[in-house]
């Protein structure tokens, strides 16, 4: 009973520091000047937008039957979300280290509170640029609501996974970030950007689907926007699984990531 | 109370080859009101074993038991941001440890004196403005030890004079930890001193004895 009060206890005072952290990210990395923290959800947009923009244009309107904008909104946005989470994440840790002379702040604290931030701002520009592109006519609504939005929240959790193992991992050894900077490139081919797993041939889409969370995530994603103009092919409980063992895994490395974590 | 036992703190060289043993052994106890000096030269642990009271940093071998509440190294700027405003940090530390702003606001403003620069950026004040404020925010948090790492020389005399009065007169209560090279600070207000050497450490009760040898170092 008593173990059980002092854990609330404690996660009172994790969400405190954490949503300490993220108003101090807020105001450290946008300021109050011009738009302030409102750059949270614009700053993908800049990418986002030329991008969709110019893909649209050099590819034909369709693709397998699919059209162009949304086929490239529902590649590109998971893609953003993943870049921006894990391409805050390596040394992330070291560069707030001085936060770390506070005793309740925790190496987990310092990750929840930017790449938690990071996450969702990334979300709340997924429903933004939605509206601007559904605006101008170029994107229908969606077919299943809560699949997409199950979609984009599962790439979220995902990009968190990878971008913990990465914060934890780029601290012990400087060759992960040296690997990190190749398999991020060569990761919009392996992460259902360009593919729906209906294109590929059985054999492969069995092996992608076992081995392959992102492929989940876009499947859901495009599931539920397209609906009954493709077939989805995804395994929530199996996704779970895999993303509960990354999430393990991450908090094991994170509890003593702070050995390897000097202070200056 | 502090309690640290068999106290080690190893650090890696560059190289990642040799190991540094920059603290071996030390134990002390700290009892609520008391106040103990670390006596030493530059390089021999002072900061790295605050550090470790603090919290902040983890034991190689050993343990640090507290059973009161320990402040972060006094002074020490602990993640105050360059681009926040002075009230952006107030209320970041008020955040993380739970005060409510308002007061911690108030006492930082009447002890660091900033004015109205306190809405303005931490980059934009003069280094004896920091100092101030990372002092204030120590001090405007209430904790049974304070870990103090050569900071009182800051500002000028008159800031100094009220530092002092602040953290010995005031909190005469509160324990503390104070790393000195000031003997007359160590003998006016140490009860103890821990003379420290290379890393090894030996506790005296004679404070004047503890600043004799540290002096003969």
């Amino acid at each position: 009973m008593r173990a059980l009060a002092a854990f609330f206890g404690d996660l009172r005072v994790q969400r405190r520091v954490v949503g300490a952290i993220m108003m101090r990210d807020l105001v450290t990395r946008w300021g109050r000047r011009n738009l302030g923290f409102a750059w949270l959800f614009c700053e993908p947009l800049i990418f986002a937008f030329p991008v969709i923009a110019v893909w649209s244009y050099v590819r034909a309107p369709f693709e397998h039957g699919l059209p162009m904008v949304a086929f490239v909104w529902t590649g590109y946005m998971p893609l953003l979300i993943f870049r921006h989470v894990t391409g805050l994440s390596l040394l992330s840790l070291r560069a707030n280290s001085a936060l770390l002379y506070h005793r309740q702040v925790t190496p987990l604290d310092l990750f929840l509170g930017r790449q938690g931030l990071e996450a969702l701002g990334n979300l709340a520009s997924v429903v933004v640029s939605f509206f601007a592109i559904y605006v101008i006519g170029a994107l229908d609504l969606p077919y299943n609501y809560p699949l997409m939005l199950f979609g984009f929240l599962y790439t979220a959790w995902w990009s968190l996974c990878i971008g913990m193992l990465l914060a934890a991992l780029s601290e012990r050894s400087e060759l992960v970030a040296h690997i990190w900077q190749p398999i991020g490139y060569l990761y919009i081919f392996f992460s259902g950007f360009f593919v729906l797993a209906e294109w590929l041939p059985t054999k492969l889409r069995v092996i992608a689907l076992a081995i392959d969370p992102p492929l989940h995530c876009y499947e859901m994603v495009r599931g539920g926007y397209f609906g009954p103009q493709m077939h989805a092919y995804y395994n929530i409980p199996y996704l779970t699984f895999l993303l509960t063992v990354l999430t393990l895994i991450g908090l094991w490395l994170m509890r003593d990531v702070r050995h390897h974590v000097e202070l200056e | 109370m502090i309690q640290v036992r068999d106290l080690c703190k190893d650090y890696y060289s560059e190289t990642g080859k040799r190991v540094n043993r920059v603290l071996s052994n030390i134990s002390f106890s700290l009892m609520p009101g008391e106040k103990l000096a670390l006596l030493g030269r530059n390089g021999a642990g002072k900061s790295t074993l605050i550090r470790l009271v603090s919290g902040a940093e983890l034991p190689t071998e050993g343990s640090v038991e507290r059973t009161m509440s320990v402040s972060w190294p006094v002074g020490l700027s602990g993640g105050v941001g360059g681009t926040m405003t002075g009230n952006d940090n107030i209320r970041f530390i008020a955040r993380i440890y739970g005060r409510p702003f308002r007061e911690m606001r108030e006492y930082v403003e009447d002890f660091a004196q900033l004015g109205k620069f306190l809405s303005e950026p931490v980059r934009t004040y003069s280094t004896g403005m920091r100092a101030r404020l990372n002092f204030a925010l120590s001090l405007a948090v209430d904790f049974d030890c304070y870990l103090i790492d050569e900071i009182i020389m800051v500002g000028d005399p008159r800031f100094q004079r009220r530092s002092q009065e602040e953290l010995f007169e005031r909190r005469a209560r509160r324990s503390l930890i104070l790393a000195s090279h000031v003997p007359q600070i160590v003998k006016e207000y140490c009860s103890r001193a821990l003379v420290m050497h290379r890393g090894r450490g030996k506790v005296f009760d004679d404070v004047d004895l503890a600043i004799s040898i540290y002096e003969g170092l």
